[in-house]
């Protein structure tokens, strides 16, 4: 092991130009529309400006990279046991993390990185939604000593207590770190990737269309979708016809869009075990690499949906211990197209068995009324008063309702058949969705607080809620039997108490 | 193997190594508790009969000081009395809207008597207990929420005294854990000294906790 860590140290030289590219991107998204006038206006600048201008604007840039390169130090105190990094021309920050506060250092390695062969090592710890400490050009050998030399802390602790021989724990990390025990499959990625995400990809590339549609608006004048009927390119009888091409050319768009974004961002997944705990690695482009530590494990979802049940793929998620709600979902680590016994394996690893579901409790159907009501009548009730105005512009609108009263229909009961909670002695799983079913699986140890509701008016038939929260996000069940859930609580709040279980 | 490392290491670091916990008569060794699926010499592992478990449903809740009602009344009448003056205003100077003056003052008039009256009753609903390992906390007017947050799950507490509130002397407990906003225990009318001494119990239950 090489690398002393205890003085301030600069990072790789050719981290300038690591550092040159990153702010020549953050200013040319930052002036793009200015960029895209005079790309327009080309010919009416006068070139000698725009010529020294660039210049002189690379220049800074160039000199703000170095100044920004040579005020960038980081070692680890070892004397206070903290990682400090210093950087900032003009506002100068310190950055000091405790080691043992560190939740995940991670290797990545962008575009960019990759061209001059440098990595950026990243370190996250619970305390804040944003990553603390991020060195944006370190040699590979490097980064990964420092990342040793960063976790050490946990091991050490553990070596002392239970006195490991360190030539066998070192030699032992070596042979778990070198075999990947689990490798997806290019074929899984693709499976996966036509046969997930269509609502989200449906309304990203729907947002995308209507931004083209405004920019070329903006710059032709010309409204396309108001002034290009689609009578002006086809026969009116064609027009439904067209109707069902488009609608396919638009989903065939998203499946496409979808595998190519699948395969780009988890290309070649591989998962190793390192000391217990799971060393994640993909990406096509951007490499990227994490740790899980099983312990701080929050939430762990399975997902799988019925093309892919029978394709034998699915979708894991893991949530960790974060500082709030919505970066939990920006956190969560997906594991795509596992099958089964690879499933199996990780949640063995993580939960030390794999989860069986015990008792079952359902929601009341009032939750299927419940939800009918808000998703299907609500609406209704609008379209019913708006329905004079609306209906001589669009004849076609009573069958649009007609069909999203169906479809919306089938959803709900769907999600209300789906949506179920099994309990047993060492996990709690909640079971929901309409199409993509997850399984949400919780340890009851993991718990913070737990929320127990109930309406006035469904005392008598005795249900309500139970919302437990960890500290990677929520689990709620609604309308479910409230005596079981009360006596669900009280056992977990007893587990709970009685036990100094380290939940993260 | 993974799980004893960490326990121990935790009790290590936590120093709880000879501290038993007592609940409900039962006096557990933490590492049994904690090493369930390790075979230990002094394991045991029996039945927990779970209708015998304290039961959270039948705590008696503490109701909140009768002062934070005139804390309550008060905010509201700050609030109404802004937006009657901004709506007087607006009906005295806006010709179109003048006619209307008695409909939008019978509105108003309602809308004080509604809101006054579900304040009420989000009073009369909200309560607090500390039990002996964990603090509870009921609310909600239409719903009643029970959220009840373990000691060992606390982070920090604080107090917190709004300007209307020290008027009377009263104080807001919260309670944060790592769950997030939604998880987090916010008690308000608490008498200062009674706070105060709250939060040196919930200190002293989490520093024994950790």
């Amino acid at each position: 092991m090489g690398g002393d860590f205890s003085q301030p140290q600069r990072q790789s030289i050719v981290g300038i130009f690591v550092m040159f590219v990153y702010s020549l991107q953050g200013y040319a998204k930052a002036f793009w529309p200015i960029l895209v006038i005079w790309i327009f206006k080309f010919d009416e600048i006068n070139k000698g400006y725009l010529l020294a201008g660039t210049v002189v604007f690379f220049a800074v840039i160039g000199v703000v990279a170095y100044l920004r390169y040579r005020n960038f130090t980081f070692y680890i105190d070892p004397d206070n046991d903290e990682f400090i990094i210093t950087e900032g021309i003009f506002n100068k920050t310190k950055t000091a993390i405790q080691l043992h506060k560190i939740q995940q250092v991670n290797i990545n390695q962008s575009f960019v990185q990759r061209m001059v062969g440098v990595y950026e090592l990243a370190v996250d710890t619970a305390g804040s939604n944003k990553k603390e400490g991020d060195i944006k050009a370190i040699s590979h050998v490097l980064a990964l000593d420092l990342k040793a030399r960063l976790l050490e802390n946990d091991k050490k602790i553990i070596n002392d207590d239970l006195n490991i021989d360190p030539i066998e724990a070192s030699s032992e990390k070596q042979v778990d770190a070198d075999i990947p025990f689990i490798k997806i499959s290019f074929l899984s990625l693709l499976k996966i990737g036509i046969t997930s995400n269509y609502v989200k990809s449906f309304f990203v590339l729907l947002a995308f269309f209507i931004t083209l549609f405004d920019y070329i608006k903006q710059f032709t004048g010309r409204d396309v979708l108001q002034d290009e009927n689609i009578e002006d390119y086809v026969d009116e009888s064609q027009v439904s016809y067209a109707f069902l091409m488009l609608f396919v050319i638009f989903f065939l768009t998203v499946i496409a869009i979808n595998l190519v974004k699948t395969v780009f961002t988890y290309f070649d997944y591989k998962i190793a075990r390192q000391k217990g705990s799971l060393l994640l690695s993909f990406g096509l482009l951007n490499t990227k690499s994490t740790i899980v530590k099983p312990e701080k494990v929050q939430i762990t979802s399975v997902t799988q949906n019925f093309f892919q049940k029978k394709m034998n793929v699915l979708e894991l998620k893991i949530k960790q211990a974060t500082g709030g709600e919505k970066e939990a979902r920006k956190l969560a680590i997906e594991i795509p197209g596992c099958n089964l016994q690879e499933k199996n394996a990780i949640l063995k690893l993580l939960f030390k068995k794999i989860p069986e579901k015990g008792v079952m409790l359902q929601p009341n159907f009032r939750k299927l009324g419940f939800s009918i009501f808000v998703t299907i009548g609500l609406p209704l009730l609008v379209f019913y008063i708006v329905r004079d105005l609306v209906v001589a512009q669009m004849p076609m609108i009573d069958y649009l309702v007609s069909f999203f009263v169906v479809f919306m229909g089938l959803v709900q009961f769907f999600i209300f058949k789906n949506n179920r909670v099994f309990i047993n002695d060492d996990f709690i799983i909640l079971q929901s969705g309409a199409w993509d079913i997850s399984n949400e699986i919780i340890e009851p140890s993991k718990i913070q607080a737990i929320n127990v509701s109930q309406l006035f008016w469904h005392k008598n038939i005795n249900i309500g809620s139970l919302t437990l929260h960890t500290a990677g996000g929520n689990i709620a069940f609604q309308l479910g039997d409230f005596t079981a859930i009360k006596q669900y609580v009280n056992l977990w709040l007893y587990e709970i108490e009685t036990s100094d279980s380290n939940w993260m | 193997m993974h799980s004893l490392k960490n326990a121990s290491r935790i009790l290590k670091r936590n120093g709880c190594h000879k501290k038993g916990l007592k609940v409900s008569g039962l006096k557990l060794e933490p590492e049994t508790l904690n090493l369930k699926q390790n075979n230990m010499e002094n394991f045991t592992n029996e039945t927990i009969d779970t209708k015998q478990l304290p039961k959270f449903e039948e705590v008696q809740f503490s109701v909140l000081h009768p002062n934070y009602w005139m804390v309550t009344l008060m905010s509201l009448t700050v609030f109404f009395l802004i937006i009657g003056i901004g709506g007087g205003l607006a009906l005295f100077f806006n010709d179109i809207l003048t006619p209307f003056v008695l409909e939008f003052s019978i509105a108003f008039v309602c809308l004080i008597v509604i809101v006054l009256f579900f304040s009420r009753v989000g009073f009369k609903k909200k309560g607090f207990a500390f039990r002996n390992h964990d603090v509870l906390f009921r609310h909600g007017i239409i719903a009643t929420n029970t959220l009840v947050i373990p000691y060992n799950r606390v982070q920090h507490v604080a107090l917190h005294e709004g300007l209307i509130s020290r008027f009377f002397g009263l104080a807001k407990i919260e309670i944060f854990t790592a769950g997030g906003r939604s998880s987090d225990i916010e008690i308000p009318g608490i008498a200062k000294e009674e706070a105060e001494k709250i939060k040196q119990l919930l200190m002293g239950k989490i520093q024994k906790q950790l």
